[in-house]
């Protein structure tokens, strides 16, 4: 394959199609980090969505709904984590583990339960849509603009999410809840709450961004799909340091990776594949490693609040 | 102490009655009978010496990457990387049991099981340097080398340009380590072997190493409060990195005694989840080694129920993970009654500030 613009345009329009999931999973991420809470159960949930997704694309054919439920089926697994994080103050990594090992069992023993007849056919998906006048522009027109309906929720949520953040009130109490809950709490904001939602959020959001990576290229479903993009979205997190414009361009940086990995099978080099295949993996270590010493995390992240501020 | 014991022991067995009731209602749904299908898992995990000992083999990477995680959880660090540490370990022990060695047995086997310790220790090491001295959460780090490890066996074993890969062969494997580097079988004719004697042995050396070393106390200091540690002169980085290397370490002799006692092969894809069956194994144990026992006997059956469960009536063995991870969201999830008691520590608390360095600074 040679390196020309052509290899060029293929590889942009690749890594923002494979960013699409990670941006929007790490979006809701960011909310449930910022209130106090890890969610490493995003992956399961993610892997949850995909599978609703093209279960519900398939029985009924609309997109909407499917991606719809996805986010309600992601949320609901979210409800398990912030009942057992927040309410039952049990350890926010062993009930994301739990609920991913959860996920993993229901998807597999789904599929092949609802979906095993029917294989890999392939099911509706998000349908592409070129933005009128911003589509036409030369280059950059059919780059960013003439893609599926999910990139552009995807270009959209970073400054959604970080305008709720830093501009609203709701923002500001996830914000306070998660950096030190104790005043937060004296304040008369109910930390629980806000933790709920945030974690929430997350759910579904990761709900939503199962439903991009299966209904955004492949559009089936096969059993563990996600192959630990939740978790690389953690390290998006991390790079861009808990701010959703920043993190979005870090799941860029990694959707980026991804499609290289993905092209430079076919291009002959002389690495071998599968240590193409771990780049995501070993760039998202390199990131945080790099990183590091430069970042603050939200205070409280990982702590149960038991309503004495006696957790620090 | 004795009622504690039971009082979580009865949460436990609670936990896990609604996890199979669940299930049931899953068994119904997709038309079959669910007194039938754990009729079958009984039968086939525990019903005559061929059940039990298809039990024992599926137990044993349960039984040493459980004591491995667990040890880590003891210590306040959170290693949910014993996937990829087996997989580490299974190249490392493949590597050894190829050489021609013209050793006795006594001598390569032990030495390929070293080589098994060896390769998931570092690779556990290498999150747990980056946790103490660079503060950078274990957890993204060893959930990023599961990947990582899996891809590399998957390179090691490849047909046609792995080192170890067998030229020609229809699925990625490396070729059969020497017969001198092979675990006898316990019981003669069936796959049960030495593996499953050096798991329980592992757990009775830890739960005493715990209980009474120095580094056990050590261990469990950082566990509950690393500040305090630090100002009674324990080098908490370097328990730190100890205990992740001691956690891979077994995760490591997991994957080992699955080359070297079941398979006597590297393969590509060989481990079904086991490294992330041991977390739920150390949860449901609640970190102790002797716990571990019980819980990965009980996951160790369920997994080997489970074929005979899918022969019987049709039912996917991905049953047994949702029944598996049921049971411990169930335990986490209950009020008092066996509550767990973990170290509450997330990353950005007490192991950094108790390591003495700004990291955050800036």
């Amino acid at each position: 394959m040679p390196v020309d613009a052509k290899f060029w345009f293929d590889w942009i329009e690749a890594s923002i199609r494979l960013a699409t999931p990670l941006v929007l999973v790490a979006m809701g991420g960011v909310f449930a980090e910022r209130s106090g809470v890890f969610n490493i159960g995003m992956e399961g949930m993610m892997l949850t969505g995909a599978f609703v997704a093209v279960t519900g694309s398939y029985y009924t054919d609309n997109v909407l709904l499917a991606a719809v439920t996805a986010m309600l089926a992601g949320g609901v697994l979210s409800l398990v984590h912030a009942y057992v994080t927040i309410t039952r103050r049990a350890n926010q990594i062993i009930s994301g583990a739990a609920i991913n090992l959860f996920a993993l069992g229901l998807t597999n023993f789904l599929y092949r339960a609802l979906l095993g007849s029917a294989g890999r056919k392939r099911v509706e998906g998000f349908p592409q849509w070129k933005i009128p006048v911003l589509g036409d522009i030369p280059v950059v027109g059919p780059l960013l603009f003439d893609q599926s309906v999910i990139a552009y929720v995807a270009y959209v949520a970073p400054l959604v999410f970080a305008w709720v953040l830093f501009r609203t009130t709701w923002g500001l109490n996830v914000r306070a809840v998660g950096e030190y809950p104790l005043a937060a709490d004296t304040a008369g904001v109910s930390v629980p709450r806000v933790r709920y939602l945030s974690v929430f959020l997350s759910g579904m959001m990761a709900g939503l961004g199962g439903a991009a990576l299966a209904l955004g290229a492949v559009r089936y479903f096969t059993p563990g799909m996600t192959a630990g993009r939740g978790f690389i979205v953690l390290g998006a997190i991390i790079f861009g340091k808990w701010n959703p414009v920043p993190v979005a361009l870090a799941c860029l940086f990694f959707g980026a990776a991804d499609a290289f990995q993905l092209r430079a099978q076919t291009f002959g080099f002389e690495i071998p594949h599968q240590f193409l295949l771990m780049l995501p993996y070993l760039l998202t270590i390199a990131a945080m490693v790099g990183f590091i010493g430069r970042t603050r995390q939200p205070e409280s992240l990982g702590i149960p609040y038991d309503g004495q501020g006696s957790s620090a | 102490m004795a009622s504690r014991v039971g009082s979580r022991l009865a949460g436990t067995a609670i936990a896990v009655f609604l996890a199979f009731a669940v299930c049931a209602v899953l068994i119904l749904l997709v038309g079959a009978n669910p007194l039938e299908a754990y009729a079958a898992m009984l039968e086939g995990s525990v019903g005559g010496i061929a059940a039990l000992t298809t039990t024992g083999v599926r137990m044993t990477p349960l039984l040493l990457a459980g004591l491995g995680v667990a040890i880590s959880f003891r210590a306040g660090v959170f290693n949910i990387g014993a996937e990829g540490q087996l997989y580490l370990g299974a190249i490392g022990a493949t590597i050894v049991g190829l050489m021609p060695l013209g050793m006795p047995s006594w001598i390569h086997v032990p030495l390929a099981l070293l080589g098994g310790i060896v390769g998931g220790a570092i690779w556990a090491a290498i999150p747990g340097y980056l946790l103490a001295y660079r503060g950078i959460s274990e957890v993204v780090v060893t959930l990023m080398l599961n990947y990582v490890g899996i891809y590399l066996a998957s390179y090691l074993v490849d047909t046609e340009s792995g080192p170890l890969g067998e030229r020609g062969a229809s699925y990625s494997q490396s070729a059969q380590i020497q017969t001198v580097a092979r675990l006898p079988a316990l019981v003669a004719g069936t796959s049960l072997h030495l593996g499953l004697v050096i798991g329980l042995v592992l757990a009775v050396a830890l739960w005493a190493m715990i209980r009474w070393t120095p580094f056990g106390f050590r261990l469990r200091m950082i566990g509950a409060n690393p500040i305090a540690a630090r100002y009674a002169g324990v080098r908490v980085g370097n328990q730190i990195v100890a205990v992740m290397a001691l956690s891979g370490g077994l995760a490591g002799l997991a994957g080992a005694v699955e080359v070297i006692g079941l398979r006597y092969r590297l393969y590509e894809n060989f481990s079904p989840g086991y490294g992330y069956d041991a977390i739920a194994v150390a949860l449901l144990a609640n970190s102790h080694p002797l716990g571990v026992v019980l819980a990965a006997g009980f996951f160790g059956a369920l997994q080997a129920g489970a074929n005979r469960m899918q022969q019987t009536v049709n039912i996917e063995t991905s049953l047994v993970f949702i029944i598996q991870a049921l049971t411990v969201i169930f335990v986490i999830a209950a009020p008092k009654v066996g509550r767990f008691t973990f170290p509450r520590r997330g990353a950005g608390t007490p192991i950094e500030e108790a390591r003495g360095e700004a990291v955050h600074a800036g």
